[in-house]
């Protein structure tokens, strides 16, 4: 039990800590100066290196003179396809960078052997699961930065207000936030960096492609079978001369109202999906939330609102709440298509209308109908929300579970 | 310091009882106790797979038990885990470090983590550093270090937060000779400075020199009192090494002196380190030409060779 008398000495010990008070319980909520701190030791952690810097800068000078290139070159009319491909490009770059990040970001911790010291520190669950929220997403908002130059040209060109492009970046953000939650989530419930990372695209895919898939194969579930009302001539009981005038569509002769008109004996039954009810499964997917959050174009009105011709979004947002009123009473009624009235309108010099409803009317209305990007929004906060809570319960130590497969560490 | 080891009272610093925890159908530990008291050192013994290093994550706070009670500076990690956590030093086995920050950051930034102003982080980081003779490494990036560098990182990481108890699992693991004999120093100061230790490793002959107890565990199990005879047993026994053992053993056994009968010399049993000193006397006024007296090795490692038979 003895020390040996030639070991080398070791250096004084340093004073003890002082300022510091005691802690109570097993707190688990995140603070401000402790997110703070785990968002710095992150970023330091993930601070690039020289090359990294230089690479940063190459990239960001390259995309800036393509920028100032591209304002150049283009005319200067009025279009909204520069601006909706910047915007689909930062929200596609952002859902795929922000999740790459953090979701190796709390196994690959584990399995790095620097998870548990933090965990044996004053830092709550909540901070570690902030603070890393936090950093990932500073980085995917500096990598989004490089496409400012692109943003500003494709914003002068759009006929949009710099309220409503302040709006749409500030969705994009939320949306790039919850993707990185969901993939710390991800990060916290695998025990391989490869799954979670795989899972974390699988989940962004989900919400991008999923919803538009789940949209299209609910549509039969509700579906009304409705029966097709159309009229037509009915040739078999034509005379000669009717049959002759018909068949060479010469009129001069036969008065096209005498012709003998019927339905046929079975008619055709088809479904009419009350595309209403599954319309909530499109607000969800985050590109259409996008298209939502974006100004609406009217496609009769765009000249004199100074608005560029209606381009994809304005596209995609009457197709939105085509889905969102539903089937009309004409549709409902079935296909009424009658070639005796068709007929009798030709003759007339008329322009027979198809005896359903207006269509381009409706085209038009469901164009300005009111924006809907609450539900999509509300799938954000909630993932959001879902995710941070799977987190924090995930890094609350004492573990009770543990990843299969892992250790403490 | 001292400060920090009359907070702790005349209670144990740490004290676990019946403590369980399974993973899954795994019993990693099934039934441990074991108290460390302030200002001691105590060895957590036993083969790989025993259960050690799941004990230490609990009594950290980092794992919750089955079953059992444990008191950490007198709270319990089940109600009051935070404040176990900040009365302890951890030095985990996994060697882990932030590979692009530099030492000084590494400590200050973990400083910061237990709610050190950001200057007395840095200067403790510093004063650490220097302590374990990391200085020349202070700003730089924790990857260059080898790998008993950052076993001594590790060691200044753990005690960051000036802990009243300190858990260390396998600390002389990867260092050299030199390093082992400064851990083995550095340990007693902190136990002499009021500190409770608690240390497992499996380099028995380094434990000897600096434990005041040992705690053998054995799938599972934390082995009592019998186990505790056979350190003290072990203790006693000292090889004799002779130029004529035919002469020794005719020696012993007519005074009635009950020895182990060895392929060299022989080993008897001394009650303390006076009867050892009148031994050699006695043996030497009998003629026999002894050359080597002295402890027979490692008292723990003799009773961990018994303690694997046993399990065998």
């Amino acid at each position: 039990m003895t020390v040996l008398d030639d070991s080398p000495a070791a250096a004084p010990q340093p004073a003890p800590a002082s300022s510091r008070r005691p802690a109570k319980g097993n707190p688990w909520h995140p603070t401000v100066r402790g997110t703070l701190l785990v968002t710095q030791i992150e970023l330091l952690r993930r601070r690039p290196t020289v090359k990294g810097w230089i690479f940063y800068g190459l990239l960001l000078a390259a995309i800036l003179g393509l920028g100032v290139l591209l304002a150049v070159v283009s005319g200067d009319e009025k279009s909204s396809t520069p601006m909706e491909l910047v915007l689909v490009l930062v929200l596609g770059a952002g859902m795929l960078i922000a999740p790459s990040l953090a979701a190796t970001s709390i196994n690959g911790d584990s399995s790095e052997g620097v998870l548990a010291p933090l965990q044996m520190t004053r830092l709550t669950a909540g901070d570690l699961a902030f603070g890393k929220l936090l950093a990932s997403w500073l980085i995917a908002f500096a990598v989004l930065l490089t496409m400012t130059p692109f943003l500003v040209y494709a914003f002068t060109r759009s006929g949009w207000h710099v309220g409503e492009l302040i709006v749409v970046i500030g969705v994009i953000l939320l949306v790039v936030l919850t993707s990185t939650a969901i993939g710390l989530a991800w990060s916290s419930l695998a025990a391989r960096a490869v799954a979670s990372v795989s899972l974390a695209h699988l989940t962004t895919g989900a919400l991008l492609l999923g919803t538009l898939l789940a949209f299209v194969f609910t549509q039969p579930l509700v579906s009304e079978t409705v029966t097709d009302q159309s009229r037509y001539i009915d040739y078999e009981a034509l005379t000669d001369e009717q049959r002759e005038a018909y068949d060479t569509w010469d009129w001069s002769e036969v008065d096209p109202s005498t012709l003998p008109c019927r339905a046929p004996d079975d008619p055709y039954e088809y479904g009419v999906p009350h595309t209403e009810r599954t319309a909530w499964l499109l607000l969800a997917n985050p590109v259409v939330l996008i298209g939502e959050s974006s100004p609406i174009i009217s496609f009769e009105t765009w000249e004199e609102d100074g608005r560029a011709a209606p381009g994809l979004f304005a596209e995609m947002h009457r197709w939105v709440s085509d889905s969102r009123v539903g089937p009309s009473e004409s549709d409902l009624a079935g296909e009424q298509w009658d070639e005796c009235a068709m007929l009798v309108a030709d003759q007339n010099g008329e322009v027979y209308n198809g005896g359903g409803g207006d269509w381009e009317a409706e085209q038009e209305a469901n164009s300005v109908y009111p924006r809907a990007p609450w539900i999509g929004l509300g799938v954000q906060g909630v993932l959001l929300a879902g995710a941070m809570w799977i987190v924090v319960a995930r890094l609350r130590v004492p573990y009770t579970k543990l990843r299969q497969g892992t250790r403490v560490a | 310091m001292v400060e920090t080891s009359t907070a702790v009272l005349a209670t144990a610093a740490v004290s676990a009882r019946g403590v369980a925890r399974s993973f899954g159908s795994v019993h990693a530990v099934v039934d441990a106790t074991l108290e460390v008291q302030p200002g001691t050192v105590t060895a957590l013994i036993g083969p790989n797979g025993c259960g050690k290093t799941t004990l230490m994550l609990m009594l950290a706070g980092l794992l919750r038990p089955d079953s059992g009670e444990i008191r950490v500076a007198g709270a319990d990690p089940r109600h009051d885990a935070a404040a176990v956590r900040d009365a302890i030093g951890w030095m985990p086995d996994q060697l882990g470090s932030w590979d692009n920050l530099t030492c000084l950051q590494t400590l200050t930034l973990m400083g910061r983590g237990f709610r050190l102003h950001a200057h007395e982080a840095r200067e403790r980081g510093a004063a650490l550093l220097a302590m374990v003779h990391l200085d020349e490494f202070a700003d730089r990036p924790t990857r260059v270090l080898s790998r008993g560098q950052k076993q001594r990182l590790s060691i200044a990481r753990a005690l960051m937060n000036d802990p009243a108890v300190l858990l260390m699992d396998e600390p002389a693991n990867g260092l050299d000779p030199r390093s082992r004999v400064e851990l083995r120093t550095l340990v007693r100061e902190l136990a002499a400075a009021g500190k409770a230790v608690l240390v497992s490793s499996h380099v028995l002959a380094e434990l000897d020199e600096m434990v005041d107890d040992a705690v053998f565990m054995s799938k599972g199990r934390t082995l009592g009192d019998e186990i505790a005879a056979k350190v003290a047993d072990a203790r006693t026994r000292y090889r004799i090494g002779t130029l004529d053992d035919a002469l020794l053993h005719r020696v012993l056994a007519e005074a009635r002196v009950p020895f182990d009968d060895e392929p060299t010399g022989a080993v008897i049993r001394v009650g303390s380190e006076e009867e050892a000193a009148q031994a050699l006397a006695w043996l030497m006024a009998k003629g026999v030409p002894v050359h080597r007296f002295g402890p027979a090795g490692s008292a723990l490692e003799q009773t961990y060779m018994t303690m694997e038979e046993e399990r065998r």
